[in-house]
Order: structure tokens, then C-alpha cells, then sequence
């Protein structure tokens, strides 16, 4: 539905998307990740056209942003990062204002309304001015103007900045129920929020796409190496000796505590059993034992430092 | 046309729900009104029924009043980010600023509306020449089919209001006032091409009754001129 092809774009001489490429396919939601200022918004903005790319080409649903821009207008439902809205208006107001930019006439209007209004929960506030709406409302108000025309992608940029707890939950199980009928390409700077939605997940850092895959192949892209945890009572001496000859173990880093050894162990395989196994040989008594998984954290973080490198 | 109607209509309900609208109209009903009744030539017993001396100062009074209402029409769409949503709907950008100088228009055609009191109260008391009437509305409504494009590409030029304001008006009242004023001291051709940018002058000629082809092309083609340099400015987002 949406298709990038070394995609750039310069502001002066300052690179904001450096050549990326990417699909979205029918029917999915990939979240667009990166820190703030990495070419997200950029990005976004040339494949909703409102600006054209500087080199490159993007199609959204067949049409090429460029050479016809109104037709991929037509068929895209967005909303911008700050959810800019008219606070003058009432939501219904601007619902048919959006609608009749949309060239929808008054019974199309009037069923999209009805629609999206039970969609994005807003029936409480359709008569209110937007200005008077909290930040969660004017959001779903947002939404709700995406959504008017049953667009064929819907394209979102960081659509849970900024509300509280509750209402990111129910916008991202609201995502999660039209990603069945849209494919999805929203942004973001949160990682649990990714995780949490998205099929696949394309991490952008500094104009340029540096890994892109499901959450668990991003993760398994991490290097194989664990962080065990243990705490063992026992001589220490003996304690980290024997450790350190198990199998799998690279390093070990021992701090006592009192007449316990805290264990600090990078390892690869089934570490913590083989610990298990030692400590009940020996009978020395073992208070914690845990082993820490990579998170989508960890890979982003990494990601980030390997591209700075 | 439904999409430049759609934008027209916003405008419009916009402009209601700000008090600049309702100050500007109140401000140009009240320097009209102030016009007719201290003015000793206007409605003053003996003397023609004509409203050439009511109106006399109006453009100037417009070159305030005009840049005040078409300030916010496309700035406030910047600094309140509307304008993307806006460029991110099919709708070219030609529509959008068609349909807001329309909307301007027409509220400025209800604030010369509230002036034809002036003429009726003529009628009622005295006996005006209706074509030389006719006449000074056309006037009065090129007068704002020019001052308003020129004010809206003030306002495409920044995101801040005041400022599209004082790009609006400084301009305007500077050509307005200085070039009515040199073109009573200036001589030979340098008065003849300083005339033909007289809008004083060419408002006179309506004011007087004259309908004048140049005046008209006049208006009409510098209005034609900012209108599209509006769209370039809306447009350079493309290509800056």
C-alpha cells in the first residue's frame, strides 16, 4: 500500500530523510520509531504531500506523491503530529467542513459522521467547540477527520503524545481495530507503544532507516549473549571459581554482601540452570537467580549507538 | 467549487467568532458615521446630496481597517498548524486562497452594506444622483477587491498576525497618503506616472460618478496580481 524508494529530502544543506526505503503491506501497522528530530515527521509529510521529496520516489496505494498528490490526498487519512484543529469550530462543524473539502455531499457527510463519531467515541462532545475539548477528545476529534472518508492508509504521526494513561489504552486499542480494515503507518518515540501495536517496526535514526522487522526479529537480532543475576551463598572464592568453569559463562563480576556474593554473569545458553544445578551440588543456598531478556530497548538503544559510530 | 464554498463558509464563521470582526465593522461604521455628522459639507442643509464627502477619506480609513480583517487568514493557518491539515486534504492551493479572499470579501461587503443608510436617509431627505451612488460602490467594493488580495498575501508572508497587519497596512497607507500627496506638488511626467498608482484619486473619479475603464482594469489587475503571488507563497512550501 505504501511503497518507498530511497526517499530524501534536504531542507538547505541540512539532510532530514537520507535515502530511506520501506512497504507497507494491506492490512499490517508499522510503527515508524525514532528519537525526536530523526526524520520522522519529514518523512510522514512527503507521503501525505504535503511537501515533495527533494529525490526519490513514494506511491501510497498506487499513486506517486508527487505527480498526483491530490489522488493520494484523496485516499489518505492522517493526522499531523500536533493535531492542529480550529478551536472555533464544533466538532460537527468541522466534521462537515473536513467532509465537503473531501467532496462528500450532505447524506455522505451525515453517514461518515455518524460513523466515525461511534468509532472514535465522541458522541458527548459532537456539539461542543473543539477549543473547550480536552487534549484526549480534541484526539479522537482528529481521528475521527482521518477516518471521514474510509481512507485506503491511514497514516499517523505520534497519535499518543501527550495523553494521559487511559486514553493512550484506548487509542491504541482503537488502532489496533482498524489496522483490520487500513494498513497503518503511524510514528512514534515510545517504545513500549510500538511494541505493544505494531506488526512490523522500522527504526529511523538521523534521516536514515536502520533496521526494520517484527519486534521478535529486531530482538533476535541482539547479540546471544544474556545477563544473568544470581545471588549465591557461599565461600566467594569457590563460588565464582566454579561459576566462571560452567558452561556458557563469559565473564563474572562478584560483589559480596555480607556472607552472600552477588553475581554479575554474561552468558550465553542455559546459564541460570547449570548455576542451579552447582549451587544445589554444593549446597549452598541461592536467594535470587534471574535472567535479563533483550527488549526492543535494548536493540534501539544499540541501533542508535552502532549508527553513530 | 463545493471545496472553495467549504472554505469560504469556515472563513466566514471565523471571522464571527473573533472580535477583530466585530471590532473592524464597528470601527468603520463608527469613522463613517463620525464623517457624516461632523463633516459641515455632508448632510448639511442647502448643500448637494452627495456622498462624496462622507466617503472622501475612506480609503485611507481601509487601509487600516481591510489588512485588520484579512490579517489572520492564512497566518493563523500556519501558527495553528491547520495548514497542514488543510494542504493534506485534496484541495489545490489556489482553492484555499480563492475561497478565503472570497470570504473576506464578503464580509466586507456587509460592512459596506451598513453604509448605505447614508444614501437612504438622502433619499428620504433630499434628492441624490443614484448613478453617481452607483458609482462610488463600485468604488468602494474594487477599493476592497484590492486592498484585501494585497492584505492576504501580507498575511501568507508570516505566521504572526500583528505582523501581517503592519505588512498590510504600512504599505498601503504609505502608497495611499504620500502618493495623493506628491501628486498635488509633483508636475510634468513625473505627475503622470505617479498618477496612475493615485488610488485616491481613482477613488475620486468614482466618487464623482465616473466610471472609468482604466480605474476598473486598474483595480482589478493589481488584485488579479497579489492574488497570485498569494498562491506562489502558499505554494513555495514545495520548493523551499
Amino acid at each position: 500500500m505504501i511503497e518507498v524508494r530511497n526517499l530524501s529530502k534536504y531542507f538547505g544543506s541540512r539532510c532530514a530523510v537520507n535515502g530511506i526505503s520501506f512497504t507497507v503491506e494491506p492490512d499490517t501497522i508499522v510503527g515508524f520509531l525514532g528519537p525526536n528530530g530523526a526524520g520522522k515527521t519529514t518523512a510522514i509529510r512527503i507521503l501525505t504531500g504535503y511537501m515533495p521529496p527533494t529525490s526519490g520516489t513514494a506511491k501510497v496505494a498506487g499513486y506517486d506523491v508527487f505527480a498526483e498528490s491530490l489522488a493520494v490526498r484523496r485516499v489518505v487519512g492522517y493526522l499531523p503530529e500536533s493535531n492542529p484543529l480550529y478551536p472555533e469550530m464544533r466538532v460537527r462543524e468541522y466534521l462537515h467542513f473536513r467532509g465537503k473539502l473531501r467532496g462528500m455531499d450532505r447524506p455522505q457527510r451525515a453517514a461518515a459522521i455518524a460513523r466515525v463519531v461511534e468509532r472514535c467515541w465522541l458522541n458527548e462532545a459532537i456539539d461542543r467547540p473543539i477549543g473547550q475539548l480536552s487534549k484526549g477528545y480534541r484526539q479522537r476529534v482528529g481521528l475521527a477527520d482521518a477516518l471521514l472518508h474510509s481512507p485506503k492508509v491511514l497514516i499517523l504521526d505520534e497519535p499518543t503524545v501527550g495523553l494521559d494513561p487511559s486514553q493512550v489504552r484506548e487509542t491504541r486499542s482503537l488502532l489496533r481495530e482498524l489496522a483490520m480494515d487500513h494498513p497503518i503507518l503511524f510514528s512514534s518515540h515510545t517504545l513500549s507503544e510500538v511494541q505493544a501495536i505494531c506488526h512490523r517496526i522500522l527504526i529511523i535514526h538521523e534521516g536514515r532507516i536502520i533496521a526494520s522487522g517484527t519486534v521478535d526479529e529486531l530482538t533476535s537480532q541482539l547479540s546471544d549473549q544474556r545477563r544473568v543475576c544470581a545471588e549465591i551463598k557461599g565461600p566467594q572464592q569457590e563460588v565464582v571459581g566454579a561459576v566462571q568453569k560452567l558452561d556458557g559463562v563469559v565473564g563474572v563480576n562478584a560483589t559480596p554482601d555480607g556472607s552472600w556474593t552477588r553475581l554479575n554473569i554474561t552468558a550465553r545458553g542455559n546459564v541460570p540452570g547449570a548455576v542451579a544445578d552447582l549451587a544445589l551440588a554444593r549446597g549452598w543456598a541461592v536467594r535470587e537467580l534471574r535472567q535479563e531478556t533483550a527488549s526492543l530497548e535494548d536493540f534501539f538503544v544499540k541501533a542508535i549507538v552502532d549508527a553513530r559510530k | 467549487m463545493r471545496t472553495t464554498c467549504a472554505i469560504m463558509q469556515r472563513e466566514l464563521l471565523s471571522l464571527f467568532c473573533s472580535p477583530i470582526g466585530y471590532i473592524v465593522l464597528a470601527g468603520f461604521w463608527l469613522v463613517t458615521g463620525a464623517m457624516a455628522v461632523f463633516n459641515a459639507d455632508a448632510f448639511g442643509p442647502g448643500k448637494p446630496a452627495t456622498l462624496r464627502d462622507i466617503f472622501m477619506w475612506t480609503p485611507f480609513v481601509l487601509t487600516i481597517i481591510i489588512p485588520a480583517m484579512s490579517m489572520r487568514t492564512i497566518s493563523e493557518e500556519y501558527r495553528s498548524g491547520t495548514f497542514e491539515t488543510l494542504m493534506t486534504a485534496p484541495v489545490s492551493d489556489g482553492q484555499v486562497v480563492l475561497g478565503k479572499f472570497l470570504a473576506t470579501l464578503v464580509f466586507y461587503g456587509m460592512m459596506i452594506a451598513g453604509t448605505l443608510i447614508y444614501p437612504i436617509l438622502m433619499e428620504v431627505f433630499g434628492n441624490p444622483d443614484w448613478g453617481e451612488v452607483l458609482a462610488l460602490y463600485v468604488g468602494l467594493i474594487l477599493l476592497g477587491v484590492t486592498f484585501t488580495a494585497f492584505s492576504m498575501f501580507a498575511s501568507s508572508l508570516t505566521r504572526d498576525q500583528a505582523v501581517a497587519w503592519i505588512l498590510g497596512a504600512m504599505p498601503l497607507m504609505l502608497l495611499v497618503l504620500s502618493v495623493y500627496n506628491l501628486a498635488r506638488v509633483l508636475e510634468g511626467w513625473q505627475r503622470e506616472v505617479i498618477q496612475q498608482v493615485n488610488i485616491m484619486g481613482r477613488f475620486s473619479a468614482f466618487a464623482r460618478g465616473q466610471l472609468a475603464t482604466d480605474d476598473v482594469v486598474f483595480f482589478l489587475a493589481s488584485a488579479a496580481l497579489f492574488l497570485f503571488l498569494t498562491v506562489k507563497v502558499v505554494e513555495s512550501r514545495r520548493w523551499r
